[in-house]
């Protein structure tokens, strides 16, 4: 109960703090580093706790339950938080390693990680919407980072974009409590089952939509490619590997535990968009020459992947889905990293972080691939798709392996040891994850389980 | 009554995203405004009963829903906080791109589009000419 508490408190108490301190000097950035970095450690422990003695529930301020706002830590919230939180503590490390460009950085950075925490944390639909606006907040200013203009102009892209995707998420929430009357999770998921269907639909894709954008689903992606493009590196791999966790962490709990039949009813749409953007990121992929690009549309095929495995459902389905966004993130955070970058391990790593996008063993990816596989092994349409698309992914990553490394353009004086050794690290991840998925297995399923059971 | 708070909500959002689409910049600062008036008042409206303002005491006759009107303080709240983010946000790409419009920012891209074409069949060409 006290982790609970204290991983939402430690970083929204030392962010605050640090948006005053000019985030240029070292110790500013050492500070965010050590809050993240304790952070991993509670949300760690939190993890071990939950995995063993099952879900934490707190009311806040000693209110009476029904009254306060309640938290609650089951797997899949602290597994997701745990993710997002590691995702950030690499980027900044990174970052910092490089020399902060602009005040807020350190701060900004650290305050997304509250946001994340308590978004994911939380078990009550208003509280996660404020926590929701915490991160994009901070979100929104990350996305001009930089400064040039043409991150200037893909930050209000972004921020204008997504404004509207929280605004169609509030009138969601406002919905979910006129037909409910709680905010509740647990109770929603229970009443839901008496609401009538047509309004619950409405508020089904109401969240659909939301969530979409969060996580740049094929007809909802055209802010991204814009964005990923124009931030640096550190930037992109947070936005890409932490915030984007928003929209599939918003897609499982919204769709298999506050609206199991809104999801059934609308599977099959699910996975038919999930399939276009699968095909739609890897082709537009392929046709880009430059690293950036690529991956931001690389990102748009990936989550296609996520939305189909929610489409199918079921233990084996979610859990799929959770395992492939975990991985994905972390392909994606390290690719993303790897831009800009030069010295002896950035080809390697870049290589590994392809194979695991690809789907190739020994990397995370392939374990990734091998659950999706297993969710679609009895549609053979699905199975086609899964394997072209893991084809195309194929293509288009080695094409910028060809393009960057084979070409002498990141010859030069290497780039700093600890973004170096920030590179080692999450490749060795990624590696890890390969060799020995069992842990990870473990947990999403543990996680799916959950979801899985709550839907009757 | 619903119906007709239905329809507000529709009309606002409406204006909004119509707003939202604009080329100048300011008015698409007005439509996300807009769009979280119609959200705000969808929270209002969410409301389960209708009445007395629910301040203590409390009175005989029927009192509004306190906790969707709680909802609604916290939603004007972050959306003022947020649009002057947004508005910060405009004025630095202002002073960047020197015009309050969408259409330079379009132009700078697709400026850069095609200059990235154009390397890239540069660089194919001094490839098929080192290959001969």
């Amino acid at each position: 109960m006290t982790a609970l508490a204290l991983s939402i408190v430690i970083p929204w108490a030392v962010g605050a703090v640090l948006l005053l301190i000019d985030g240029r000097r070292a110790r500013a950035g050492r500070a965010a580093i050590a809050t993240l970095t304790a952070t991993l450690l509670t949300l760690g422990f939190l993890l071990a706790t939950v995995m063993s003695n099952g879900p934490i529930v707190v009311t806040t301020g000693d209110w009476p339950v029904g009254v306060g706002i309640t938290l609650r830590a089951d797997v899949l919230g602290v597994l997701f938080a745990l993710l997002s939180v590691l995702v950030l503590l690499a980027a900044t490390v990174h970052e910092v390693a490089d020399g902060v460009r602009e005040r807020p950085f350190p701060g900004l950075v650290v305050l997304l990680a509250a946001g994340l925490t308590g978004l994911f944390l939380t078990a009550d639909l208003f509280n996660f919407y404020v926590f929701f606006e915490l991160a994009l907040a901070a979100s929104y200013v990350l996305a001009t980072y930089g400064g040039s203009r043409q991150a200037l102009g893909a930050a209000l892209v972004f921020t204008t974009v997504n404004l509207l995707g929280t605004f169609v998420f509030l009138i969601s929430v406002a919905g979910i409590y006129h037909v409910t009357g709680t905010l509740g999770m647990v109770q929603i998921g229970e009443r839901m089952a008496v609401v009538d269907p047509n309004a619950a639909l409405i508020l089904a894709v109401g969240f659909f939509v939301a969530f979409s954008v969060k996580l740049g689903l094929f007809p909802f992606h055209f802010w991204l490619p814009t964005v990923y493009t124009g931030a640096r590196p550190a930037v992109a791999a947070i936005l890409s590997g932490g915030l984007a966790n928003i929209g599939a962490y918003g897609l499982l709990r919204f769709g298999a535990e506050l609206l199991p039949r809104e999801l059934e009813l609308g599977a099959s749409a699910l996975i038919i968009i999930g399939s276009v953007s699968v095909l739609y990121g890897g082709i537009l992929a392929i046709s880009r020459s430059t690293a950036g690009e690529v991956l931001a549309y690389s990102a748009i095929g990936q989550v296609g992947y996520v939305l189909v495995a929610i489409g199918i459902g079921g233990p084996v389905g979610f859990a799929a889905a959770i395992l492939y966004t975990v991985v994905n993130a972390l392909n994606k955070t390290m690719l993303f990293l790897t831009a800009r970058m030069r010295g002896a391990f950035v080809g390697t790593a870049f290589a590994l972080g392809a194979m695991s996008v690809a789907g190739v063993p020994p990397a995370a990816g392939f374990v990734g691939k091998l659950e999706l596989f297993r969710a679609v092994a009895d549609q053979p349409l699905l199975l086609a798709l899964v394997f072209l698309g893991s084809a195309l992914s194929f293509i288009y990553v080695f094409q910028v392996y060809q393009l960057d490394f084979w070409r002498a353009e990141r010859t030069g004086r290497a780039s700093a040891w600890p973004q170096q050794a920030v590179l080692v690290a999450l490749a060795a991840l990624i590696l890890g994850a390969g060799l020995w998925p069992e842990p990870l297995l473990v947990v999403s399923h543990a996680a799916a389980d959950l979801l899985a059971d709550g839907a009757p | 009554m619903n119906l007709i708070f239905a329809l507000v909500v529709a009309v606002l959002f409406g204006t909004g995203a119509y707003l939202l689409l604009s080329r100048e910049l300011v008015r698409v600062v007005l439509g996300v405004v807009v769009i979280s008036q119609a959200a705000t008042l969808t929270i209002i409206v969410s409301g389960l009963v209708r009445g007395a303002a629910p301040i203590y005491p409390l009175p005989d006759e029927p009192i509004s829903d306190p906790l969707s009107q709680a909802m609604a303080l916290t939603a004007i709240v972050i959306g003022m906080a947020v649009t002057a983010l947004l508005l910060a946000l405009v004025l630095r790409v202002v002073r960047a791109y020197r015009s309050p419009e969408l259409d330079e920012f379009a132009d700078e891209e697709v400026e850069r589009l095609a200059r990235l074409d154009a390397e890239a069949e540069l660089a194919q060409e001094d490839e098929e000419a080192a290959a001969r």
